[in-house]
């Protein structure tokens, strides 16, 4: 199973490099969200600092949709999907590989982002592991949840609008807890609580990887 | 055909069934006008919450149909559908059918929640675990009855609705333990409390017993009636019906009804015939 | 008490007519399956297919 995922992780990634989609589309689009987010919010800057976790995550989302839609679309063409089942890999490898290739872009992409909410909302990190740990399991539970649920909606012909829909507010409790652990990290914010919270996102990436590894299979033999 | 297809006609209904079904509908529309009567008239105001009281008689009974018998239901059916040995369509049917009626549910959970929390706590809305639970679980089911509407065939769409219906029900617990693992603005459990026995008492229980009596039946009513609706438009919408309607078509003869592309539509086309073929006769069963 | 009628009239409302929408959508499948099954009735006295 672990030889499959990187496998799968290797060739998503490799296609990601050579066609830069990632880099070229789905970067830009999050900061000009963030951008709009800025207009949206205003120039006071306490409050741009104090709505900056959430919009940081809500922007992360939109992107995991993207990168999600992404994901499920190359395999899209000339049969490929069908040419994954034939392949005999096994399909707790081709989630966790697929899975693992949106996470890693979802982490520069969140590089990206952080770097560009604290300098346009002039959020100040006073405790910046409880950042990165938050980042490193919603970026899982993201990827888990997003890959399942693209291939719940592969091959259907409104995958684009319905995916969101199905997606985001599964989303939410990793939005949700990701926020507050952010919160908990600025200036004003209380870290204890943000344990709290990145307990939630644990168990939420524990049960997501858990059912995307029993489940993708069946879903494959459905499309 | 595959194997998982039943088809038989949806038509024939044992007279037994429908009488069955008319007595649970006329018990629903009873008890749920015995409950408002009571609801509204008889129950005295409470201590408390003076008059407010009376929409407890019918919230909490829509939460409960909506959480437990609704999406519990649809939770349990798609799990049925997805195991090989129960795999059938019946259970896919029922799940839609729950589920559909569930959202109905839902919705009138958090209009009636709301409206009682407007004289309550002062705002129509708050962002407290319970409510946004139920909320997003909302939304989730929504998104399943989208997924339904993709045309795909059976057993496909069968199975994603299945898988959709599953991660949505996680939402269930969570929503029912939210008054506990939160501090929330919505009270915690009254009838269900594991540390107290029911905290209401008199006719104040009764009636909303009554309540949820009440409502459990329309739900009933309602579940049966919606499965059927499905069974229906599957049975319409089945490939080699639209073909050989299409041969018959080819050959001269005369349709009476234009069935292409039933699958997942509500609506039936009806051209009317340049002559019967047959009056239909009477006493064809509803 | 506002609150409490408002509350009550919504939600039985709601649940009237989509009821209501529940036994129309019924009837006009039923009727639609009823005319199909008397045509297949009818076509399958005797003619021969292709």
């Amino acid at each position: 199973m672990w030889r499959d995922t990187v496998l799968v992780a290797g060739k998503d990634l490799r296609i990601e490099a050579r066609s830069r989609v990632g880099m070229s589309q789905v970067a830009p689009f999050g900061v000009v969200a963030l951008v709009l987010f800025a207009f949206a919010l205003g120039p006071d800057r306490t409050t741009m600092a104090k709505g900056a976790p959430g919009l940081f995550w809500v922007a992360v989302l939109f992107c995991t949709v993207l990168a999600v839609q992404r994901s499920v679309s190359v395999e899209s063409v000339d049969g490929a999907r069908d040419g994954l089942r034939l392949s005999g890999l096994d399909p707790a490898g081709l989630f966790l590989g697929k899975a693992a290739a949106v996470a890693a872009q979802l982490v520069v992409l969140e590089v990206v982002l952080g770097v560009g909410v604290v300098l346009l909302f002039g959020a100040k990190v006073t405790v910046p592991w409880l950042i990165v740990v938050s980042s490193v399991l919603g970026t899982i539970g993201l990827a888990a949840t997003g890959t399942l649920y693209g291939a719940l909606s592969a091959g259907l012909r409104v995958r684009e609008t319905l995916l969101p829909f199905l997606f985001l507010p599964i989303a939410a409790p990793v939005l949700l807890a990701g926020t507050r652990v952010w919160q908990a990290a600025l200036v004003g914010g209380t870290p204890s609580d943000g344990s709290q919270w990145l307990r939630l996102l644990l168990v939420f990436d524990a049960i997501y990887v858990a059912l995307g590894v029993v489940v993708y299979g069946p879903i494959q033999e459905s499309a | 055909m595959s194997p998982n297809q039943v088809v038989h006609s949806p038509l024939d209904q044992t007279p037994r069934a429908r009488r069955t079904l008319r007595i649970i509908g006329i018990a629903a529309v009873v008890s749920t006008a015995f409950t408002v009567w009571l609801g509204l008239w008889v129950t005295p105001p409470d201590q408390v919450q003076g008059n407010l009281v009376r929409l407890v008689y019918i919230h909490p009974g829509v939460a409960w149909v909506a959480l437990y018998l609704a999406f519990g239901l649809a939770a349990v059916s798609s799990l049925l559908y997805l195991w090989p040995r129960t795999r059938s369509l019946f259970w896919d049917r029922l799940a839609a059918a729950a589920v559909e009626v569930g959202v109905v549910f839902n919705a009138c959970t958090l209009i009636s929640g709301s409206i009682w929390g407007k004289p309550t706590w002062g705002v129509w809305w708050a962002w407290d675990a319970r409510l946004t639970s139920t909320a997003v679980l909302l939304v989730l089911f929504l998104g399943y009855l989208a997924l339904r509407r993709v045309p795909a065939e059976p057993d496909v769409r069968a199975k994603r609705s299945a898988f959709v219906a599953l991660f949505a029900s996680v939402d269930v617990p969570i929503v029912h333990f939210s008054v506990l693992w939160w501090k929330t603005l919505h009270q915690g459990a009254t009838v269900l409390n594991p540390n107290l026995s029911p905290t209401i008492h008199g006719s104040m229980a009764w009636t909303l017993l009554l309540g949820f009596v009440a409502l459990t039946l329309v739900f009933v009513w309602m579940l049966l009636v919606r499965y059927r609706i499905g069974a229906l438009e599957d049975w319409l919408g089945r490939g080699e019906l639209n073909v050989a309607l299409l041969e018959r078509q080819a050959e001269g003869g005369h349709l009476p009804v234009v069935a292409s592309e039933l699958v997942g539509a509500e609506s039936v086309v009806e051209a009317t015939p340049e002559c019967e073929p047959e009056p239909v006769p009477e006493g064809v069963t509803r | 008490m506002r609150y409490v009628i408002a509350g009550y009239s919504i939600v039985l409302a709601i649940l009237f007519f989509y009821g209501v929408q529940l036994a129309w959508r019924r009837r006009r499948l039923v009727k639609a399956a009823q005319r199909v099954q008397a045509f297949e009735a009818t076509v399958d006295d005797g003619r021969v297919g292709p």
